[in-house]
């Protein structure tokens, strides 16, 4: 039992950097930003009670049917606090904004007859940053107020919220290859299911049209289709493994999100917000490090050849 | 991290697993958690159904709202299976008329935002279509059998 909580603990809480929490903060809000900045909300107020079959978060909470000058408040609050959030200027009051909207406008179109699961992954990311100190690197707060620290000490509040996300992710892919399992079986991998569907999918029947037509191909050739549906569900229900073995993420995380990638291509359905949360996978303290070693080994190269003075010259200077 | 926070962020992470896993094993969604049931069914029928809207023009011409921004928020995923869902309702019918009729309202109102380029309209149809998967999928323009279910005119 303490070995289990020990090992409880060191997931959630081994220190970590504030510079990959920032960095994935600053690129989750900054992705998610770039994508919703257009999307409009508000149509969703123009619609009678007739299209309205309340999921059953909005049905306990008994929210009502939204109207469109409310949406656009919201939208427009919302979208400053994406903004604010990937900044990181106001960051803590930013989020905290961006979490509890994003669960209100997002969860919105579900109540319209169809519950989708693009951005579910969003809602927990949005809840998880929205608890954590995300803002004390690579933030606006940081750089305009003297008084706190470039770079914190290391600490478990930077690596729970990262965790947070693994888990969530995982979880989803477990359940979505659980699920396949439950209703179907191995006939889901072994029938001509999956070749079907990635030509039923051609008729214009999805959120997103697929980018190609090259699940006609797939389609074609049982075996390539059988290995396809293979890989896939093998995917989804082994990757939780990435949580727990370094050597199973390398496989599994890239594996993911080629699933993810070959679903947006092959089918359509729209995973692009769900993708933008693989941010949280990359060690970004390793990839600065790198990126700073790699400069610098440049700039002595560059001193070796005597670039010196090309270098340090301003265009004002005689050559 | 503080003992009363590492309290209440274990809360939050139980929170996560426990909800994720109640929905994996009883089989039910309750959005943002879910059992994640998208494409879980086999499907073997080389045929299938799907509603669709058609828009009609002055001169009689129906062409089929087949993307998304003709029917937006709505996309060609969600707007049949909620058409669907209001159809098989309680007084289906005349709900199902409304709903078709907000639909040539927000085309219309996309049109004059120039959010699309779709000609003027003076109805809109209901259709409920079946195909035969092609293997090629040839057939996507010509469905098998095709069934009125309403149309709404201009008012």
């Amino acid at each position: 039992m303490t070995a289990a909580r020990r090992e409880w603990n060191r997931f959630w809480f081994a220190p970590g950097a504030a510079a990959t929490l920032g960095m994935c903060r600053l690129l989750f809000f900054g992705m998610l930003c770039v994508w919703m900045l257009p999307h409009d909300f508000s149509a969703w107020g123009s619609y009678s009670p007739v299209f309205w079959m309340p999921i059953r978060l909005f049905d306990v909470a008994r929210v009502p049917p939204p109207s469109t000058d409310s949406l656009i408040l919201m939208q427009t609050v919302w979208k400053t606090a994406l903004v604010l959030s990937a900044l990181g200027l106001f960051t803590q009051p930013a989020m905290l904004i961006a979490a509890a909207l994003g669960l209100y406008l997002l969860g919105l179109p579900h109540n319209f007859g169809q519950t989708q699961h693009f951005d579910t992954l969003v809602v927990f990311a949005l809840a998880a940053l929205a608890l954590s100190r995300a803002g004390d690197a690579w933030s606006l707060d940081v750089l305009l107020n003297p008084g706190r620290p470039r770079e914190p000490e290391q600490s478990g509040e930077y690596t729970w919220p990262i965790r947070f996300v693994w888990v969530a992710m995982a979880l989803i892919f477990f359940a979505a290859g659980i699920s396949k399992l439950r209703h179907s079986g191995l006939d889901w991998i072994f029938s001509d299911s999956f070749a079907l569907m990635l030509v039923r999918q051609q008729y214009h029947i999805s959120d997103g049209e697929p980018l190609t037509s090259w699940g006609i191909a797939i389609a074609a050739h049982p075996w390539l289709s059988h290995a396809m549906a293979a890989s896939a569900v093998s995917v989804e229900t082994l990757f939780p493994l990435a949580l727990f073995s370094r050597r199973a993420r390398r496989v599994v995380v890239p594996a993911g999100l080629m699933f993810l990638v070959g679903i947006r291509v092959l089918m359509g359905p729209t995973f692009e917000q769900f993708m933008m949360c693989y941010v949280f996978w990359v060690p970004w303290e390793r990839v600065t490090a790198i990126v700073r070693d790699h400069a610098h080994v440049d700039l002595r190269r560059r001193l070796a050849r005597g670039d010196a003075d090309r270098l340090f010259t301003t265009a004002d200077e005689p050559h | 991290v503080a003992p009363a926070r590492r309290v209440f962020l274990n809360a939050v992470f139980l929170a996560l697993i426990l909800g994720s896993a109640y929905d994996i094993v009883t089989d039910r969604e309750h959005w943002p958690f879910s059992q994640y049931p998208m494409f879980s069914v086999a499907w073997h029928s080389p045929t299938f159904t799907w509603l669709r809207l058609f828009g009609v023009t002055a001169d009689g011409r129906e062409f089929p709202l087949v993307s998304n921004q003709y029917i937006a928020p709505f996309d060609d995923s969600r707007l049949p299976k909620a058409l669907k869902r209001i159809m098989d309702g309680p007084d289906g019918p005349a709900r199902v008329r409304t709903a078709v009729g907000e639909c040539l309202a927000r085309y219309d109102a996309l049109r004059a935002d120039r959010m699309h380029d779709g000609p003027p309209i003076v109805a809109m149809r209901l259709y409920e279509l079946e195909w035969t998967i092609d293997p090629s999928a040839a057939n996507i323009d010509i469905p098998d059998r095709r069934r009125l279910i309403t149309e709404v005119d201009q008012p």
